[in-house]
C-alpha cells in the first residue's frame, strides 16, 4: 500500500480549475519530484494534500485513510506531513533551537529538555547544530533551509513536502540541498518535492511528475522524460537543450 | 521655602500620578491586546462591538468621558471611585489607540510564518500565541511608548475627580505660597522625570526580549 494515494483531485478557484483531476501514488520511502511551468498548480497540489487549501473534489488516502473528509483530524494529518517552504518561513523571533522545538513542545507535549534533545539530534543530522543559538536573520539561505528541514523532521513526519527548496539558493547550496535530500532518502524518509530545478529532480527523485494546466502529463524517470517522449510540451520542458525554467 | 522643599511637597502627588498612569496603562494594554486579538481572530459577532468601542473612545474627548463616568453614572445609581473612573476613561481610550498599534504590528507578521505554523499543525490560537503575539509585541514598542507617555500627560485630569496628584498639590501650594514660577517649573521637572523613567522602563523590558534582525531602532 502506498503512503499517499491521490485520486482525481480537483481544485477550482472561481471557475478556473487549477487542479483538474490529479492522480498519483507516493510509496513509503520513495521520492517523487513534481515539475511544471509556473502557475500550473504545484504549490496548490501540496497545500491541498495537507489541507492548507480545501480540495474541491477527489480523494486523498494517507496510509489508506481518507483525509479529505469533513471529520478528518486536519491537525493530526498536518503533523504527519513535514512542510519545507521555499522561503524557509523560519520564525524570526525564535533562535534556531526554539524554531525546532516549537512543534515537539506544543504538539507532542514534550518537555523543554526532551524537545531540545530531539531538536539537537535533528540539527546535528542536518549539520547545523552549532548554529542553535543564532537567529534566522543571522543565517545564510542554505543554513535557513537546513534549519527548516530540521524543524520539519523534529515532528517525525511520515513524509516531507518541499516547495521549491532550491529556487532561492545559489548552485553550490542547491547541490547541498540535493545532498541533504539524498541523505534523507538513504535514511528511508519519504519525500515529495516541487521544483523547477531539473538537476535537483534528477539527482533525488525516483520519478518526476510533469504537471501542466492542472493535469499530470507524464510521470516517469528523469532520463525517460528527457529522451523518450515525442509530446511537444514535454520535449520543450525537459528535452535536450530545453531552456532552464 | 527652597526649591528642594517645593519638590518634597510635590512628591506626595508624584506617587498618585505614577499610580494613575500605571493603572491606566495596565487597563489600556490589557484591553488593547484583547481587542487586537479578537479582531485578528475575525470573530464575526465581535466586530460591531469593537468598532463601536474604537469609535467612541477615540472620538470623544477624555475629559468628557471622565465626567460621564464619574459624575454621570452616579445619577444612574452607579458610584465609581476616582481611580476606576480614570481607568474607564483614560485607560479605555489608550486601549483603543493601543489596539490600533497592535493591529498594525500584527499585519506586519510574515504570512508565510503563519502558514508554516498552520502547516505544522498548530491551532489558530497556538499560532497567535507562539508566533504572532511575540513578534507583534516587539514591533509595537515605539507605538506603546508613544501611547504610554500620552497617558502620563493626560493624568493631571485625575485632579478633577479628586485624586491628589502632582497638579493638585501644585495648585494648593501656589495658593498658599504664591510662588508659581518655581512650583510649576518643579512640576514640569517631575513630569519629565516620570516620563524618562517610563521610557527607560519600557526600553529595559524591550532589551530583555530583543532579537537580532527583528526590529531596528
Ligand atoms: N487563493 C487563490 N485564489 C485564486 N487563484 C489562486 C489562488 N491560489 C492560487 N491560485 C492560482 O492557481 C494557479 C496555480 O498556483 P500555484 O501557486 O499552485 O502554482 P505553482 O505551480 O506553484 O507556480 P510557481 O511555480 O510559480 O510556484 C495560479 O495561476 C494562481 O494564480
Ligand atoms: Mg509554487
Amino acid at each position: 500500500m502506498a503512503l499517499l494515494e491521490v485520486r482525481h483531485l480537483k481544485k477550482t478557484f472561481g471557475d478556473r480549475a487549477v487542479l483538474d483531476g490529479i492522480s498519483f501514488d507516493l510509496e513509503e520511502g520513495g521520492i517523487k519530484a513534481i515539475m511544471g511551468p509556473s502557475g500550473c498548480g504545484k504549490s496548490t497540489l501540496l497545500r491541498c494534500i495537507n489541507r492548507l487549501i480545501e480540495p474541491t473534489s477527489g480523494s486523498i488516502l494517507f496510509r489508506g485513510q481518507e483525509v479529505t473528509g469533513r471529520d478528518t483530524d486536519v491537525r493530526a494529518l498536518r503533523q504527519m506531513i513535514g512542510f519545507v517552504f521555499q522561503n524557509y518561513a523560519l520564525y524570526r523571533h525564535l533562535c534556531v533551537l526554539d524554531n525546532v522545538t516549537v512543534g515537539p513542545r506544543k504538539l507532542k507535549r514534550m518537555s523543554r529538555r526532551e524537545a531540545e534533545g530531539k531538536a539537537l539530534h535533528e540539527l546535528q543530522r542536518l549539520n547545523v547544530a552549532d548554529l542553535r543559538h543564532s537567529f534566522p536573520s543571522q543565517l545564510s539561505g542554505g543554513q535557513k533551509q537546513r534549519v527548516a528541514i530540521a524543524r520539519a523532521l523534529a515532528m517525525d513526519p511520515a513524509v516531507l513536502f518541499f516547495d521549491e527548496p532550491t529556487s532561492a539558493l545559489d548552485p553550490v547550496m542547491a547541490r547541498e540541498v540535493a545532498a541533504v535530500i539524498n541523505q534523507l532518502h538513504s535514511e528511508n524518509v519519504t519525500v515529495l518535492c516541487v521544483t523547477h530545478d531539473f538537476e535537483l529532480a534528477r539527482s533525488v527523485a525516483d520519478r518526476i511528475i510533469f504537471l501542466r494546466d492542472g493535469r499530470i502529463r507524464a510521470e516517469d524517470t528523469a532520463d525517460n522524460l528527457r529522451n523518450h517522449y515525442d509530446d511537444h510540451e514535454i520535449r520543450t520542458f525537459f528535452g535536450p537543450g530545453a531552456a532552464p525554467v | 521655602m527652597t526649591f528642594v522643599d517645593i519638590i518634597a511637597a510635590l512628591s506626595k502627588g508624584a506617587a498618585y500620578t505614577v499610580g494613575v498612569t500605571v493603572a491606566c496603562i495596565a487597563t489600556g494594554f490589557t484591553v488593547g491586546l484583547a481587542v487586537a486579538v479578537i479582531r485578528r481572530l475575525g470573530w464575526r459577532f465581535a466586530a460591531p462591538l469593537t468598532n463601536v468601542y474604537l469609535a467612541v473612545f477615540r472620538g470623544v474627548p477624555m475629559l468628557v468621558l471622565l465626567f460621564m463616568v464619574f459624575f454621570g453614572l452616579p445619577s444612574l445609581g452607579i458610584q465609581v471611585p476616582p481611580l476606576a473612573a480614570m481607568m474607564l476613561s483614560l485607560g479605555l481610550i489608550s486601549g483603543a489607540y493601543l489596539s490600533e498599534v497592535f493591529r498594525g504590528a500584527l499585519n506586519a507578521v510574515e504570512p508565510d510564518e503563519i502558514l508554516a505554523a498552520q502547516a505544522m499543525g498548530l491551532t489558530r490560537w497556538q499560532t497567535l500565541r507562539c508566533i504572532e503575539l511575540p513578534q507583534m509585541l516587539r514591533a509595537s514598542v515605539p507605538g506603546m511608548i508613544n501611547e504610554f507617555t500620552t497617558v502620563l500627560k493626560y493624568s493631571p485630569f485625575a485632579y478633577t475627580v479628586g485624586i491628589p496628584e502632582i497638579m493638585k498639590q501644585a495648585t494648593a501650594l501656589v495658593s498658599t505660597t504664591m510662588r508659581g514660577v518655581e512650583i510649576y517649573l518643579a512640576v514640569g521637572l517631575m513630569y519629565f522625570s516620570i516620563y524618562w523613567m517610563l521610557v527607560l522602563g519600557v526600553w529595559t523590558i524591550e532589551r530583555c526580549f530583543r532579537v537580532p534582525g527583528l526590529t531596528h531602532r
